[in-house]
Order: C-alpha cells, then sequence, then structure tokens
C-alpha cells in the first residue's frame, strides 16, 4: 500500500510548514486543511516490518458461541450499501463456525429488481463472501418465513427462507444452491 | 525545516517499499458479528491472523473491522451495534481490536498492517443519538483507535498502528449529523478517519456542489472523506461509483485547500465490478490520485 503516500506527507507537511508560518490553517467555509493530516500521515510512515517482541500473544480462551436463527428488523444496521440493495429485512444464524446473513429487497439502482444479498463467513477457514442474487422484476423482496430458533443453528445454513414479491407472490431462497424459485417448487426464475 | 528533512527522509524510506505487483491485490475487510465480547474478541483474533498470513507484498495495509452502526449506549457509554443486533461497549470494541493486533502479531509474515476501528453512519439520529452524540462517538472512536496504538506500543507490535474508519452512506443519515463524527475525531486527533462510505445520488459528471441523497451534497461527502483527518477509502461496486467520486474531488480541488486524494477503494465481490477492476475504474478517472490499498468485503 502506498505507494505515492510517500508523496502525500511531504505535501501534506510542506502545506503545514506554510500555512503554519503564514497564521492557521482555514480554508473556504469550515473545511480544514488537509495538513492536520500530516502527522498521522507521518505515523504511518514510520511503522516498522517486523515487530520487536518475537513473544507470541496468548490466543483467545474459547471460540465462538452459535448465533440462533432470528430475524433481522429494519433497525438492525445493514452492512450492505444502499448502492447495491435497498433492504427491506434480514435474517441471521450461526453455528460457531460458519455465519449465514441474508438480506432482502430491491437492487439498489432499480428498484423494480428483487435482490437478496447473502453473506458468508467462515472463521475456521478465514473466508467471507458476498454475493447478490437477482429474482427479476418482482420489485422489492421480502422475507416472510425463515427457520427461527437454537434448533436452527446448524441445519438452517442449507434450509431455505420465503420471500415475498412487491406484487403478494411468494418465492423460495435455497441456501444451499442460492437459487430463488416459485412457490411450490416452480423453475428457477431467470 | 527540521521536520520537512525528516518527512523527506522518511518520503524515501518509505517509497518503494511496496511493490507495484502487490498494489492493488485485495485484503480482506469483515463486517463483524456476535452474541457476546467474548464472540467478538475471538472473531477478530482469527481476522487479524487470517489477515497477516494473506498479506500480499512487503508494504501497509488497512486492517477494516466494521462493527457495525455507532451508537450512545447509555448516558455516558458509547459503542456500536453489530450486524447481528448486538451492542457492543467502546470497552468491548477495544478488547477485540487488542485480540486482531494479537493474532496479527502471531500470525505476521511481512509487511505491516493498520487496524482500522470501523463503523457507519446509521440511523444515528433514528436510534436518538443528537448532533453532540454523534460528535462524541467520532471522538471515542479515535480515542479507542490511540487506545489501541498504546496497546501495540506496549507489545512490541512495530509493525503495527491503529486508525478509525466509518461506512458513511447518505441513504443512512442527514449530513449535519454525520459530519459530527469526523469533527470529533478531529476534536480528539489520533485517527485519520478512513471513509468506506458512498457519494449515493451524486452527480456523476462536473465538479459542481450538486445534490446527492438525504440532503447531501457533493460538499458533504467532501468533508466526512476529506477534511481534518478524513481520507476517502470509497466503495466502488460500479462505474457509476467512482464517477461520482471524481465530482467529489474535482469539487474539492475547486473550492477548498489541498490535493484531494483517494487512500484507495473499498469493493466487494458477487456484485458489480470485481476489486481489481473497482480500483481501476476509480484510477482511470484520478490518475495518480489513487493510493494502492484494497479493501474488499468478500475476497
Amino acid at each position: 500500500m502506498f505507494r505515492l503516500l510517500s508523496v502525500r506527507v511531504a505535501a501534506a507537511t510542506l502545506v503545514g510548514v506554510a500555512a503554519g508560518a503564514g497564521g492557521g490553517f482555514a480554508l473556504a467555509g469550515s473545511i480544514s486543511s488537509p495538513a492536520q493530516k500530516a502527522a498521522a500521515l507521518n505515523r504511518l510512515a514510520a511503522v516498522a516490518t517486523t515487530d520487536s517482541s518475537t513473544t507470541p500473544a496468548p490466543a483467545p480462551a474459547s471460540a465462538p458461541q452459535p448465533i440462533p436463527a432470528q430475524m433481522l428488523g429494519a433497525d438492525v444496521p445493514v452492512p450492505i450499501a444502499p448502492s447495491i440493495l435497498r433492504e427491506r429485512n434480514g435474517w441471521l444464524v450461526s453455528d460457531g463456525k460458519t455465519l449465514l446473513a441474508v438480506y432482502a429487497g430491491a437492487a439498489g439502482n432499480d428498484p423494480s429488481v428483487g435482490r437478496v444479498v447473502i453473506v458468508s463467513q467462515n472463521v475456521a477457514a478465514g473466508k467471507q463472501t458476498v454475493r447478490a442474487i437477482d429474482a427479476g422484476s418482482t420489485g422489492e423482496l421480502t422475507i416472510t418465513a425463515a427457520p427461527l430458533g437454537r434448533a436452527a443453528e446448524a441445519s438452517a445454513q442449507t434450509g431455505s427462507l420465503r420471500l415475498r414479491t412487491a406484487g403478494g407472490h411468494f418465492l423460495t431462497l435455497d441456501l444451499g444452491t442460492g437459487r430463488i424459485s416459485r412457490e411450490p417448487h416452480g423453475a428457477p426464475l431467470p | 525545516m527540521r521536520l520537512l528533512a525528516c518527512t523527506l527522509t522518511l518520503a524515501t524510506g518509505l517509497a518503494w517499499s511496496a511493490t507495484v505487483a502487490s498494489a492493488t491485490q485485495p485484503v480482506t475487510a469483515w463486517y463483524m458479528y456476535g452474541s457476546s465480547g467474548s464472540d467478538l474478541k475471538s472473531y477478530a483474533y482469527a481476522h487479524g491472523c487470517d489477515f497477516a498470513q494473506a498479506e500480499p507484498g512487503t508494504g501497509m495495509r488497512v486492517l477494516l473491522l466494521d462493527f457495525g452502526a455507532a451508537r450512545k449506549l447509555d448516558s455516558s457509554t458509547w459503542g456500536a451495534v453489530d450486524f447481528s443486533n448486538t451492542r457492543f461497549s467502546n470497552a468491548d470494541i477495544l478488547s477485540a481490536l487488542e485480540r486482531a493486533a494479537d493474532g496479527y502479531h502471531n500470525c505476521h509474515v511481512r509487511g505491516s498492517v493498520d487496524i482500522a476501528y470501523g463503523n457507519s453512519n446509521y440511523h444515528l439520529s433514528g436510534s436518538g443519538m443528537s448532533s453532540t452524540d454523534a460528535w462524541w462517538a467520532g471522538f471515542h472512536q479515535s480515542e479507542r483507535s490511540e487506545d489501541l496504538a498504546d496497546y501495540q506500543s506496549s507489545k512490541g507490535y512495530t509493525s503495527q498502528t491503529s486508525d478509525a474508519a466509518s461506512d458513511m452512506e447518505p441513504s443512512w443519515e442527514s449530513p449535519s449529523v454525520t459530519k459530527q463524527l469526523v469533527s470529533g475525531d478531529q476534536a480528539q486527533g489520533w485517527a485519520l478517519y478512513y471513509d468506506f462510505g458512498s457519494a449515493d445520488g451524486c452527480p456523476q459528471s462536473g465538479n459542481a456542489d450538486g445534490a446527492c441523497n438525504n440532503g447531501w451534497h457533493v460538499s458533504d461527502v467532501g468533508y466526512v472523506s476529506y477534511a481534518a483527518l478524513a481520507l476517502p477509502l470509497p466503495e466502488i461496486y460500479y462505474t457509476a461509483n467512482a464517477n461520482q467520486w471524481t465530482v467529489v474531488r474535482k469539487w474539492w480541488n475547486a473550492n477548498a485547500q489541498g490535493t484531494y486524494f483517494f487512500l484507495g477503494v473499498t469493493a466487494s465481490t458477487g456484485v458489480g465490478l470485481t476489486p481489481t477492476a473497482s480500483w481501476a475504474a476509480l484510477n482511470s478517472l484520478n490518475n495518480g490520485l489513487v493510493e494502492s490499498e484494497l479493501a474488499c468485503f468478500g475476497c
């Protein structure tokens, strides 16, 4: 990282020195000068590539606990940007090793397109995936039925969620395959 | 002049520390989920270790841990509500950040890391937070980042430093409240404040202070991404995003002091542009003004 940061550091510092000599950092309006970043950028530039300590740190004593399968309402933060998904609601489950979160709504750039975004984390493998699946011109999607509770912590990750379209039709999201189909078990949507 | 000389010396030492080959290789950024502080620490430790093992090149990379929406938990406690709807105090988050530092140290192979305490502006006022509360959220976020730096220093983790970050999305909160995150961070004074949010709804051409979503303007995005200690690490998921951020950069350069540059980009998989294409899209419109960081949710 920061192939060019050295230049920025020097430039920011130069601005800082000049502005300091001139008596301030004021900009148009209330916006502050990038020279304020100089000290922090210099800090980054000074970080070594080896640790002075070779003593291993203790690993955490306990492993993550499962998270019971649960619906996520509108008050729960969404990690997915509005440019990708206009979210209606979500659903989450974790068995302590793998975590699956599904967010339903409409495509950020086209509200006529129904979309779900699946966030999957595998802590043991150090992997996180984000996958968007479009349902076509369904309007926004809402999760209306899903496995819930502790009993579903493991099994739910390959189960299915029921989705309702803006027009009141129902679809099924197969979490194992990541495919959306019309109910009852119709052909996959285009 | 001594400062300048020192800086130039540092600059020379750093200038080519990262190879071009590794410059735009993505590193994983993590959404944080957990049902307890203990969970959060375990996940953070694993993320720090995984990050170190996979870190490309010998330069510095940002380990971005997104703890969810900034929140005021009670009259004197700030923190975040994570993506599993669990509320964590800043003390919990600092403990998790320290475990991430431990994990990186134990698994360190090459290079260095800037561990960033990330949050978002998701529905701050909707949760009851005032502008003053948001200011304190930014202040304490920077404070905890400095606490993490103290921890890193005390442990001899000299390949590490720490900063703050926020997914500031125009659609999620008003500009007036969101700006307070940046102002609070500035007032505390430690942490660079990486904006890994969007310029949603902003114009895709020109350099005027046009309107964006939710009452925001281009100048507001400029403020939260480049004023004070803020640095842009914008979400580039579509070419439209690169266009919007280019307008922000042009507005800044036409109306404010200093040359706006990007720390890099935040990308994702499974939608729109690939991570490498995301970085290239922004760089093609802002050649020479995009640093090589490529934080990726989903890589």
